[in-house]
């Protein structure tokens, strides 16, 4: 019978040659998605473990497109280079949540009556101040 | 001659309905019989990753069987469970080649399988069926042909499965090449036999069910002299068919084997609901 266990001695065995490659595996679920990591495998080369991984993988849902990537090309950073991710926790200003008072303006300019005066204001002098520029009160 | 579009027009002329179901079997009884074979490999095969893409294969091939199997319920032959279950060897229409067993030795006891040959009966039936897909497409009886064009869907991934497996261990020198050879003969020895239309090839042609065999043939050997080319190996030649005919009811030990087997559970209650 052949066993497990000669199975495993031999898979480690070619790996000992450096027969396998470990390959990440990436799918697109539909045209408009991005593409997202899903498993790894074990395959000799390219060809054949875009091959492996379509019904490794793809077997109960479908998808639109397949990447594999060698693991070895992967440029991964050093533990002591995490380092470099630490950061202060004063940047509220980069998040979008910084905008949440938009909703409310607009609101506020929606309910306004369109008098003449203030539509006659819209076209005017067109070499008059910049309105954006103008009163601006971005944060 | 007009397309027939239901099962109960088709049984109106006798002749064609015999014609049909006759190549209805070998469509069914084909893929059902390789399907089988390839699930002995479930375990066995080189790697895990290709454990389970064979795997899947496996199990989309024995579902192009049950939708032929399933035409011919509705054309009265009963049901695809007692079709693909219950009827002798002599009754079965696949190609010898494809009833062959894996290697030596049997699932459960050594089971010495050979890779190689494993990967040339695949590939090169994998061609074959493509090809006969397509003519099936135009097939006289519109329900072949939708299913014709269902299947085919899947048969692009098991193309190119095996064609990298084969171009990888043929092009790859050493043992495998050694070995792929002689799997190459082995299954050229016999592949006369999955060509071959059978005892109503005629029939086939004259409702349309088909394209005319000798068309078949010869659009198969200018794809697969391509295959042998870029292999770098001589093609061989026509094909032979050794072990007989499959198509007429001939077949080997092989085929006794695979039914004992696969029919086992379903002999314990057939009256067994699933």
């Amino acid at each position: 019978m052949y066993t497990k266990s000669k199975y495993v001695e031999r898979m480690s065995c070619l790996q000992n040659e450096e027969f396998y490659h470990v390959f990440e595996v990436f799918s697109k679920r539909n045209h408009k998605s991005d593409f997202q990591h899903q498993f790894s495998l074990l395959a000799p080369n390219h060809e054949m473990a875009l091959v492996m991984a379509q019904e490794n993988f793809m077997r109960r849902e479908p998808v639109v497109d397949i990447w594999v990537v060698k693991r070895s090309d992967i440029t991964k950073l050093k533990p002591e280079d995490k380092k470099a991710l630490e950061r202060l926790d004063n940047k509220e200003y980069r998040l979008t949540k910084g905008y949440g008072y938009l909703k409310k303006k607009w609101r506020k300019y929606e309910q306004q009556v369109l008098d003449e005066k203030e539509i006659m204001s819209w076209g005017g002098d067109q070499r008059g101040p910049n309105r954006n520029a103008a009163g601006s009160d971005s944060k | 001659m007009d397309q027939i579009a239901t099962p109960q027009e088709a049984i109106q002329n006798k002749q064609y309905k015999m014609a049909l179901i006759e190549l209805l079997y070998q469509l069914a009884d084909d893929d059902f019989i390789l399907a089988f074979r390839g699930s002995e490999w479930l375990g066995l095969a080189p790697h895990i990753e290709e454990d389970i893409a064979y795997a899947s294969i496996n199990q989309a091939t024995m579902g192009h069987a049950v939708m032929y199997y399933e035409l011919l319920e509705s054309l009265g032959e009963g049901s695809a469970d007692e079709l693909a279950h219950e009827r002798k060897a002599s009754e079965r229409k696949n190609a010898i080649l494809l009833e062959l067993m894996n290697g030596t030795g049997s699932y459960l006891e050594n089971p010495s399988y050979d890779w190689a040959f494993t990967v040339v009966r695949h590939y090169f039936y994998d061609i074959y069926k493509k090809l006969k897909l397509e003519s099936l497409k135009q097939s006289s009886y519109l329900p072949l042909a939708q299913a014709a064009t269902k299947i085919k869907m899947e048969q692009y991934y098991h193309v190119m499965h095996w064609k990298v497996w084969f171009n990888q261990l043929v092009l790859s020198g050493g043992e495998a090449k050694t070995r792929m050879q002689a799997a190459i003969q082995k299954v050229w020895d016999e592949f006369a036999d999955v060509l071959s239309y059978g005892t109503y090839a005629a029939d086939f042609s004259k409702y349309q069910l088909i394209e005319e065999e000798n068309l078949f043939k010869q659009k198969w050997e200018v794809e697969m002299q391509q295959v042998f080319q870029k292999a770098g190996i001589d093609y061989p030649g026509p094909p032979s068919a050794r072990k007989g005919n499959g198509r007429t009811g001939m077949h080997t030990e092989d085929l006794n084997q695979a039914l004992s087997i696969l029919s086992e559970v379903y002999s314990l209650d057939p009256q067994a609901t699933w």
